[in-house]
Protein backbone atom coordinates (compact mmCIF):
# COMPACT_ATOMS: atom_id res chain seq x y z
CA UNK A 1 0.00 0.00 0.00
CA UNK A 2 0.72 3.39 -0.44
CA UNK A 3 1.67 6.08 2.51
CA UNK A 4 1.80 9.55 2.29
CA UNK A 5 4.70 11.02 4.50
CA UNK A 6 6.28 14.13 5.17
CA UNK A 7 9.48 13.52 6.57
CA UNK A 8 12.63 15.63 6.22
CA UNK A 9 15.59 13.61 5.62
CA UNK A 10 18.36 15.34 7.69
CA UNK A 11 21.96 14.79 6.70
CA UNK A 12 23.60 12.02 9.12
CA UNK A 13 26.09 14.81 10.05
CA UNK A 14 23.45 17.28 10.82
CA UNK A 15 21.28 14.63 13.16
CA UNK A 16 24.80 14.43 15.62
CA UNK A 17 25.14 18.05 15.17
CA UNK A 18 21.71 18.60 16.73
CA UNK A 19 22.39 16.04 19.18
CA UNK A 20 25.77 18.07 20.37
CA UNK A 21 23.80 21.00 20.30
CA UNK A 22 21.65 20.11 23.08
CA UNK A 23 24.43 18.60 25.29
CA UNK A 24 26.23 21.53 24.82
CA UNK A 25 23.04 23.74 25.74
CA UNK A 26 22.30 21.33 29.08
CA UNK A 27 25.60 21.88 30.14
CA UNK A 28 25.04 25.48 29.44
CA UNK A 29 28.16 26.14 27.25
CA UNK A 30 28.14 28.59 23.82
CA UNK A 31 29.79 26.72 21.14
CA UNK A 32 32.22 28.78 18.70
CA UNK A 33 33.14 27.05 15.38
CA UNK A 34 36.28 28.56 14.24
CA UNK A 35 37.19 28.36 10.74
CA UNK A 36 40.11 29.85 8.01
CA UNK A 37 42.83 28.58 5.61
CA UNK A 38 45.60 27.00 7.24
CA UNK A 39 48.08 30.06 8.86
CA UNK A 40 45.79 32.92 8.90
CA UNK A 41 45.63 32.95 12.66
CA UNK A 42 42.95 30.58 14.32
CA UNK A 43 45.43 29.26 17.51
CA UNK A 44 46.81 32.89 17.30
CA UNK A 45 43.20 34.14 17.71
CA UNK A 46 42.37 31.93 20.16
CA UNK A 47 45.40 32.55 22.67
CA UNK A 48 44.84 36.60 22.36
CA UNK A 49 41.43 36.25 22.50
CA UNK A 50 41.63 33.56 26.06
CA UNK A 51 44.22 35.79 27.49
CA UNK A 52 41.62 38.35 27.33
CA UNK A 53 38.85 36.90 28.82
CA UNK A 54 39.74 33.78 30.87
CA UNK A 55 39.39 35.87 34.25
CA UNK A 56 35.52 36.54 33.54
CA UNK A 57 34.46 33.30 31.18
CA UNK A 58 35.75 29.53 31.80
CA UNK A 59 36.96 28.33 28.40
CA UNK A 60 37.57 24.79 26.95
CA UNK A 61 39.23 24.37 23.58
CA UNK A 62 38.95 21.57 20.67
CA UNK A 63 42.42 21.57 18.45
CA UNK A 64 41.47 20.06 15.14
CA UNK A 65 44.24 19.22 12.49
CA UNK A 66 45.16 16.29 10.38
CA UNK A 67 47.90 15.70 12.17
CA UNK A 68 49.93 16.54 15.39
CA UNK A 69 49.63 18.42 18.63
CA UNK A 70 51.26 21.71 18.03
CA UNK A 71 47.93 23.75 18.60
CA UNK A 72 47.13 21.96 21.36
CA UNK A 73 50.65 22.53 23.52
CA UNK A 74 49.98 26.38 22.55
CA UNK A 75 46.54 26.20 24.42
CA UNK A 76 47.80 24.50 26.92
CA UNK A 77 50.41 26.54 27.96
CA UNK A 78 46.98 29.29 28.78
CA UNK A 79 46.10 26.33 31.32
CA UNK A 80 42.57 25.78 29.75
CA UNK A 81 41.24 22.55 28.98
CA UNK A 82 41.68 21.54 25.07
CA UNK A 83 41.42 18.60 23.26
CA UNK A 84 43.48 17.36 20.34
CA UNK A 85 41.36 16.11 17.72
CA UNK A 86 43.53 14.28 14.62
CA UNK A 87 41.25 13.90 11.96
CA UNK A 88 44.11 11.95 9.53
CA UNK A 89 43.49 13.06 6.49
CA UNK A 90 39.86 14.41 6.81
CA UNK A 91 39.94 17.95 5.76
CA UNK A 92 37.58 19.66 8.38
CA UNK A 93 35.70 18.20 11.66
CA UNK A 94 32.45 16.67 11.83
CA UNK A 95 30.23 16.29 14.32
CA UNK A 96 31.09 12.84 15.31
CA UNK A 97 34.16 13.70 15.92
CA UNK A 98 33.09 16.70 17.85
CA UNK A 99 30.76 14.02 20.14
CA UNK A 100 33.56 11.95 20.92
CA UNK A 101 36.32 15.01 22.02
CA UNK A 102 33.41 16.32 23.74
CA UNK A 103 33.55 13.33 26.43
CA UNK A 104 37.33 14.32 27.64
CA UNK A 105 36.89 17.84 28.15
CA UNK A 106 34.42 19.04 32.01
CA UNK A 107 31.03 20.17 29.95
CA UNK A 108 30.02 21.29 33.29
CA UNK A 109 32.77 23.72 34.17
CA UNK A 110 32.77 25.70 30.82
CA UNK A 111 30.89 28.69 29.66
CA UNK A 112 32.83 29.15 26.34
CA UNK A 113 33.69 26.06 23.85
CA UNK A 114 35.90 27.04 20.96
CA UNK A 115 36.16 24.41 18.18
CA UNK A 116 39.57 25.44 16.09
CA UNK A 117 38.26 23.59 12.38
CA UNK A 118 40.90 21.95 10.62
CA UNK A 119 42.83 24.40 7.75
CA UNK A 120 40.73 24.82 4.70
CA UNK A 121 38.27 27.84 3.50
CA UNK A 122 35.88 25.19 1.94
CA UNK A 123 34.82 22.18 3.63
CA UNK A 124 34.59 23.12 7.38
CA UNK A 125 31.92 25.57 6.03
CA UNK A 126 29.93 22.17 4.57
CA UNK A 127 29.93 20.32 8.27
CA UNK A 128 28.01 21.43 11.04
CA UNK A 129 29.15 20.59 14.54
CA UNK A 130 27.03 21.48 17.03
CA UNK A 131 28.03 24.85 17.19
CA UNK A 132 25.93 28.47 18.24
CA UNK A 133 28.36 30.66 16.49
CA UNK A 134 30.83 30.01 13.03
CA UNK A 135 33.03 32.57 13.15
CA UNK A 136 35.68 32.84 10.49
CA UNK A 137 39.31 34.61 9.91
CA UNK A 138 40.81 35.78 6.85
CA UNK A 139 43.89 37.25 6.72
CA UNK A 140 44.96 40.03 4.97
CA UNK A 141 48.17 38.46 3.02
CA UNK A 142 45.24 35.66 1.57
CA UNK A 143 44.32 38.49 -0.85
CA UNK A 144 40.94 40.06 -1.50
CA UNK A 145 39.78 38.18 -4.09
CA UNK A 146 38.43 35.38 -1.18
CA UNK A 147 35.05 35.98 -0.72
CA UNK A 148 33.70 35.72 -4.25
CA UNK A 149 35.69 32.54 -4.50
CA UNK A 150 35.10 30.96 -1.49
CA UNK A 151 31.41 32.32 -0.95
CA UNK A 152 30.24 29.34 1.23
CA UNK A 153 32.67 30.00 4.24
CA UNK A 154 31.27 34.26 4.33
CA UNK A 155 27.64 33.14 3.69
CA UNK A 156 27.41 30.45 7.21
CA UNK A 157 29.77 32.69 9.00
CA UNK A 158 28.23 35.31 11.58
CA UNK A 159 31.61 36.98 12.39
CA UNK A 160 34.44 37.61 9.96
CA UNK A 161 37.72 38.46 11.62
CA UNK A 162 40.00 40.02 8.88
CA UNK A 163 43.55 39.11 10.65
CA UNK A 164 46.96 40.53 9.93
CA UNK A 165 45.56 44.40 9.58
CA UNK A 166 49.16 45.96 11.03
CA UNK A 167 50.36 44.41 7.34
CA UNK A 168 48.01 46.72 5.45
CA UNK A 169 50.45 49.44 4.18
CA UNK A 170 52.78 46.14 2.68
CA UNK A 171 50.39 44.47 1.04
CA UNK A 172 48.12 45.20 -2.35
CA UNK A 173 44.98 44.29 -0.83
CA UNK A 174 41.52 46.06 -0.67
CA UNK A 175 40.18 45.97 2.42
CA UNK A 176 37.10 47.86 1.43
CA UNK A 177 36.79 45.32 -1.68
CA UNK A 178 36.82 42.21 1.16
CA UNK A 179 34.45 44.22 3.37
CA UNK A 180 32.00 45.00 0.49
CA UNK A 181 32.06 41.23 -1.27
CA UNK A 182 31.52 39.79 2.22
CA UNK A 183 28.62 41.78 3.10
CA UNK A 184 27.21 41.37 -0.32
CA UNK A 185 27.14 37.50 0.22
CA UNK A 186 26.24 38.28 3.99
CA UNK A 187 24.82 41.68 4.90
CA UNK A 188 24.46 40.34 8.48
CA UNK A 189 28.12 39.95 9.05
CA UNK A 190 29.79 41.51 11.89
CA UNK A 191 33.32 42.23 10.80
CA UNK A 192 36.15 43.05 13.21
CA UNK A 193 39.87 44.06 12.01
CA UNK A 194 42.71 42.99 14.38
CA UNK A 195 45.90 41.87 14.23
CA UNK A 196 46.81 38.89 16.92
CA UNK A 197 50.49 40.19 16.27
CA UNK A 198 49.75 43.62 18.31
CA UNK A 199 46.63 42.87 19.33
CA UNK A 200 44.93 45.67 17.78
CA UNK A 201 41.44 44.95 17.72
CA UNK A 202 41.16 42.23 20.40
CA UNK A 203 39.20 44.10 23.14
CA UNK A 204 36.45 45.09 20.13
CA UNK A 205 35.81 41.76 19.41
CA UNK A 206 36.02 40.40 22.73
CA UNK A 207 33.74 42.83 24.18
CA UNK A 208 31.47 42.20 21.51
CA UNK A 209 31.78 38.09 21.89
CA UNK A 210 31.16 38.49 26.08
CA UNK A 211 28.24 40.76 25.30
CA UNK A 212 26.47 38.86 22.46
CA UNK A 213 26.76 35.02 23.64
CA UNK A 214 24.40 34.25 26.05
CA UNK A 215 25.01 31.38 28.21
CA UNK A 216 23.74 29.57 31.56
CA UNK A 217 24.42 27.19 34.13
CA UNK A 218 21.47 24.97 34.82
CA UNK B 1 28.05 16.96 -1.23
CA UNK B 2 27.21 14.08 0.97
CA UNK B 3 24.90 11.82 -0.72
CA UNK B 4 26.30 8.33 1.17
CA UNK B 5 25.48 10.47 4.16
CA UNK B 6 22.30 11.60 3.18
CA UNK B 7 21.31 7.96 1.63
CA UNK B 8 22.61 6.48 4.65
CA UNK B 9 19.46 8.50 6.73
CA UNK B 10 16.90 8.45 4.23
CA UNK B 11 17.02 4.30 4.59
CA UNK B 12 16.86 4.79 8.70
CA UNK B 13 13.98 7.30 8.06
CA UNK B 14 12.10 5.76 5.76
CA UNK B 15 12.60 2.48 7.60
CA UNK B 16 11.03 3.81 11.56
CA UNK B 17 8.18 5.21 9.11
CA UNK B 18 7.31 1.80 7.45
CA UNK B 19 7.46 0.12 10.83
CA UNK B 20 5.70 2.90 12.90
CA UNK B 21 2.89 2.14 10.18
CA UNK B 22 3.38 -1.17 10.88
CA UNK B 23 4.99 -2.60 7.77
CA UNK B 24 7.87 -4.29 7.18
CA UNK B 25 8.54 -4.32 3.74
CA UNK B 26 9.74 -0.61 1.66
CA UNK B 27 8.84 -1.45 -2.57
CA UNK B 28 9.23 2.30 -3.31
CA UNK B 29 10.57 5.98 -2.04
CA UNK B 30 9.66 8.94 -3.65
CA UNK B 31 12.07 12.02 -2.50
CA UNK B 32 11.84 15.58 -3.73
CA UNK B 33 15.46 16.79 -3.42
CA UNK B 34 15.71 20.89 -3.77
CA UNK B 35 18.41 22.13 -6.69
CA UNK B 36 20.06 24.64 -4.20
CA UNK B 37 20.29 21.59 -1.62
CA UNK B 38 23.83 20.46 -3.77
CA UNK B 39 22.81 16.95 -3.77
CA UNK B 40 23.56 14.88 -7.25
CA UNK B 41 20.36 12.80 -7.73
CA UNK B 42 22.65 10.36 -9.45
CA UNK B 43 25.14 9.72 -6.37
CA UNK B 44 22.26 9.50 -4.45
CA UNK B 45 20.75 6.63 -6.72
CA UNK B 46 23.90 5.06 -6.30
CA UNK B 47 24.55 5.46 -2.85
CA UNK B 48 21.18 4.66 -2.02
CA UNK B 49 21.28 0.72 -4.11
CA UNK B 50 24.86 0.38 -2.32
CA UNK B 51 23.48 1.10 1.09
CA UNK B 52 20.15 -0.42 0.75
CA UNK B 53 21.06 -4.14 1.17
CA UNK B 54 20.23 -6.31 3.65
CA UNK B 55 17.38 -3.54 5.06
CA UNK B 56 13.57 -3.44 4.91
CA UNK B 57 14.24 -1.09 1.49
CA UNK B 58 16.13 -4.18 -0.54
CA UNK B 59 14.19 -4.67 -2.85
CA UNK B 60 12.94 -0.78 -3.33
CA UNK B 61 13.21 1.70 -5.72
CA UNK B 62 14.03 5.48 -5.17
CA UNK B 63 12.23 7.83 -7.00
CA UNK B 64 13.91 11.42 -7.12
CA UNK B 65 11.40 14.56 -7.84
CA UNK B 66 13.68 17.28 -8.34
CA UNK B 67 12.65 20.95 -7.20
CA UNK B 68 13.70 23.73 -9.02
CA UNK B 69 15.11 26.88 -7.09
CA UNK B 70 12.86 29.95 -6.55
CA UNK B 71 14.72 33.04 -4.96
CA UNK B 72 13.82 36.52 -3.36
CA UNK B 73 15.92 39.52 -4.09
CA UNK B 74 15.98 41.51 -0.68
CA UNK B 75 17.13 44.76 -2.65
CA UNK B 76 14.81 44.98 -5.71
CA UNK B 77 12.28 43.33 -3.72
CA UNK B 78 11.45 40.71 -6.99
CA UNK B 79 10.76 36.58 -6.97
CA UNK B 80 12.95 34.97 -9.99
CA UNK B 81 13.70 31.37 -11.06
CA UNK B 82 16.10 28.70 -12.06
CA UNK B 83 19.52 30.29 -10.91
CA UNK B 84 21.90 27.05 -11.26
CA UNK B 85 24.46 27.84 -9.08
CA UNK B 86 25.02 25.78 -6.25
CA UNK B 87 26.64 28.35 -4.21
CA UNK B 88 26.20 32.07 -4.89
CA UNK B 89 22.69 32.93 -5.89
CA UNK B 90 22.65 36.25 -7.15
CA UNK B 91 19.57 38.53 -8.47
CA UNK B 92 19.08 38.18 -11.95
CA UNK B 93 17.30 41.89 -11.96
CA UNK B 94 19.97 43.84 -9.73
CA UNK B 95 23.09 41.36 -9.91
CA UNK B 96 22.92 41.57 -5.39
CA UNK B 97 23.95 38.79 -3.47
CA UNK B 98 21.45 39.66 -0.97
CA UNK B 99 18.87 36.74 -1.94
CA UNK B 100 16.68 34.33 0.11
CA UNK B 101 15.82 31.16 -1.03
CA UNK B 102 12.46 30.36 -1.22
CA UNK B 103 12.09 26.60 -2.96
CA UNK B 104 15.19 24.71 -3.82
CA UNK B 105 16.43 23.41 -0.43
CA UNK B 106 13.68 20.84 0.08
CA UNK B 107 15.40 17.62 1.57
CA UNK B 108 11.85 15.38 2.32
CA UNK B 109 10.49 12.15 1.49
CA UNK B 110 6.85 12.54 0.34
CA UNK B 111 5.50 9.25 -0.65
CA UNK B 112 5.88 5.45 0.00
CA UNK B 113 4.98 1.98 -0.96
CA UNK B 114 5.21 -0.34 1.76
CA UNK B 115 3.87 -3.72 2.39
CA UNK B 116 4.12 -6.72 5.21
CA UNK B 117 5.79 -9.51 3.98
CA UNK B 118 6.94 -12.50 6.66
Amino acid sequence: MKIKVTTKILDANDRIAEENKKIFKNAGIFVINLMSSPGAGKTSLLERTIQTIKDKVKVGVIEGDITGTTDAERIERLGVPVVQINTEGACHLDANMIAEAAKDLPLNDLDILFIENVGNLVCPAEFKVGEDLKVMILSLTEGDDKPMKYPLMFQESSVLILNKIDLKDYLDVDIEKIKKDSLNLNPKLKIFEVSCKTGQGINEWTEWLLTNISWKKP
Amino acid sequence: MHEVSIASELIRVATLECNKNGYNKISSIKVAIGKATGVMPDALLFAFNVLKEGTAAESAILVIEEIPIKGFCEKCKKEFEGNNSYIVFQCPFCESFSVNVVSGKELNIIEMEVSDEN
